[in-house]
């Protein structure tokens, strides 16, 4: 068995041996190592194995809500707890321990999340950003997904159903095409602040993030659509590791709109280094919010 | 006494000392829940890797004579064959690319395998030795293929009588059911919405268990699921294994055991581990996974728990119950076994 790291209860261990001493001018002489042993010692006496263990399982309908949203957690493993925190810090074991689903109501709380137990190493953590629903939105259109992926219908893109990293899960629009437009109409004018935009990277099923995002706002003197803000993701770079990835274009200016349009720009061709270098790429939207 | 002499004896004594209480303090962590628990060995293998190294190790069998036979792609040795305690006896095979399903028969007397290569598209019987007795290629009979690269077969099972079913399992998804010298009777399962229909069916074994009851077991590994099938390939009913993509079925004694390549909650990530189902198709214990959980006979989502194993591949469970594991993908490790607690 891989138990390598023994933390042994090095201070009782010590004092022991010193007791085993008994001409007292030997302490002297004892003393450095007696010193060493408290040094190495800690506080710990746990035997622990080099064996990590897994993430906790995060359970929730969708990353996306209206007023609240409850997260469960779930590790059915003798002896581990999960603890967290919702304040964006690194959990450790001083974090409070799971016991029930937690309610989320506040826009963009990261929920991180460890196990621990004593004969493991704790495990990597676990994180979602839950978020709120931004301003209404009276009405969107988008280019037409692929039949396969198409969603849940017309409003796929605001009905706060999103986040989970599944290709199949039917919350996701999958395009396989350059270009993707989508046209957005909020119940009134707002002043934009920005634009959430959710996508999916798993790039071993071809799905990868789009290479170019563009916010317009429609200005009404001009009675044209303006650029507001634009993100170029590292989208060619190889990640394993299947994502949801909410990509935020902020506005550059201060303006009021009611009308908007997002044009997202696919990966035209796999990456050389990809299975399916140089055929066309997918690129999947589940979720869009505006603030 | 001198002084070095001294610092030596005390820093033994307290070595010694130190040593004895935490081995009383705890122990080893064992696998699993209930009364089927395992300790872990995963340097079983006294294989030397410059000489005989391993690929994907994909599948393992047991033969008559004791000997543990484990099937990888790395063409310097398709196959390596152990004995119990992990020493390596010999070692033949080079020209099986895609190894992938080892399955062991017994032959009126004469033991001999079926290896499935992917790369080859093809299914070869062979002696225990590697000598070729019969090569399947792919099964155009059955009218749902084109060409051989449609067909990917990852599994074989053998019925008494000697019926062979071949598994699809990254090809076409069907099973394909020859007599005992090759020749083609039928075919079922195929991809589809239906519950007789499969999605990667990457296993497929007899379950001989129930003398009233036998069946073909074959695994539907993206739909985490077993499904049963009569020997004339009618589909029976679906065994739901929530969150596990399992891969092939072992059965032995009244206990079926699988390796669960890994865990949807956390797909691609090293997340496997092994399940093992009693005889009436419950859970019954989960190897570095969650414990199993029923809620009105309906089983919980499955995970793993504990990083012990990466992408396990396979189980293999010898004449005295010890499992031995093969993994894929797994930077290149040699199985582990893991020997029961009672």
């Amino acid at each position: 068995m891989k138990k390598l790291f023994i933390f042994f209860n090095f201070f009782s261990a010590a004092v022991t041996a010193f007791f085993t001493v008994l001409q007292l001018k030997r302490l002297l002489l004892c003393l450095p190592i007696l010193l060493l042993l408290l040094l190495l010692a800690g506080v710990d006496c746990k035997a622990q194995s080099t064996v990590q263990l897994a993430q906790p399982v995060l359970k929730y309908p969708s990353l996306f809500f209206k007023t609240f949203v409850a997260v469960e957690m779930k590790f059915e493993q003798a002896g581990t707890q999960i603890h967290y925190t919702l304040n964006n810090q690194t959990p450790t074991t001083q974090n409070k321990v799971y016991t029930h689903p937690i309610k989320i109501k506040k826009s963009f709380t990261t929920l991180k999340a460890i196990v621990s137990g004593d004969s493991f190493l704790s495990s990597e953590i676990v994180s979602a950003t839950f978020i709120k629903e931004g301003f209404k939105i009276k009405l969107v259109q988008q280019t037409p997904a692929n039949e396969r992926f198409n969603g849940t219908g017309l409003n796929t893109l605001i009905d706060n159903k999103g986040g989970i990293a599944d290709m199949n899960s039917k919350t996701w629009l999958g395009y396989q095409q350059d270009s993707v437009e989508i046209n957005i109409t909020l119940e009134k004018k707002q002043k934009l602040t920005a634009v959430l935009i959710n996508c999916l990277q798993d790039q071993g099923s071809w799905v990868f993030l789009p290479a170019k995002l563009q916010l317009f706002y429609f200005d009404e003197n001009k009675g044209t659509f303006e650029l507001l803000g634009e993100q170029l993701p590292d989208h060619n770079k190889q990640v394993s590791a299947i994502s949801c990835q909410p990509i935020l274009l902020t506005a550059s200016k201060k303006i009021k709109a009611q009308k908007i349009k997002i044009i997202l720009k696919g990966i035209k061709t796999l990456p050389a280094w990809h299975a399916g270098n140089g055929q066309p790429g997918w690129l999947f939207v589940d979720e869009i919010k505006v603030y | 006494m001198q002084r070095r002499t001294f610092i030596k004896n005390s820093t033994i004594a307290a070595a010694g000392l130190m040593y004895q209480p935490s081995m009383a303090f705890r122990e080893d962590p064992l696998l699993g829940q209930g009364n089927k628990r395992y300790r872990l060995d995963t340097k079983w293998s006294h294989a030397d890797v410059a000489r005989n190294p391993v690929n994907d190790c994909h599948e393992m069998v047991q033969d008559s004579k004791g000997r543990i036979i484990l099937l990888t792609n790395e063409t310097k040795n398709n196959v390596l064959i152990y004995d119990k305690t992990g020493k390596l006896l010999t070692t033949w095979g080079s020209e099986y690319p895609g190894a992938h399903g080892l399955t062991l028969f017994n032959e009126n007397g004469t033991e001999v395998l079926f290896i499935c290569d992917n790369n080859r598209h093809q299914v070869i019987k062979t002696t225990l030795e590697g000598r070729v007795l019969l090569v399947l290629d792919y099964p155009k009979e059955t009218g749902e293929y084109t060409k051989a690269e449609e067909y990917v077969p990852t599994e074989t099972a053998i019925t008494a009588n000697g019926d062979i079913y071949v598994a699809d399992g990254y090809g076409k998804d069907f099973i394909i059911r020859y007599d005992s010298k090759g020749r083609y009777i039928s075919h079922f399962g195929g991809r589809g919405n239906e519950p007789k229909h499969l999605l990667n069916a990457h296993g497929v074994c007899v379950d001989n268990r129930d003398p009233l009851r036998t069946c073909l077991v074959v695994t539907s590994r993206q739909q985490n699921a077993f499904k049963r099938y009569t020997f004339e390939g009618v589909y029976i009913d679906t065994i739901p294994l929530p969150g596990a993509w399992v891969c092939r079925p072992v059965i032995k004694g009244d206990y079926l055991y699988a390796a669960v390549l890994q865990s949807n909650s956390n797909l691609w990530k090293q997340s496997g581990f092994i399940t093992i189902l009693d005889k009436n198709f419950k859970v019954v214990s989960n190897l570095g996974g969650s414990e199993p959980t029923y809620v009105d006979h309906k089983l919980d989502e499955m995970y793993q728990t504990i990083k012990y194993f990466d992408y396990p591949h396979d189980v293999c469970v010898d004449d005295e119950e010890n499992l031995y594991v093969a993994q894929w993908n797994s930077g290149k490790v040699y199985p582990y076994k893991l020997s029961p607690v009672i």
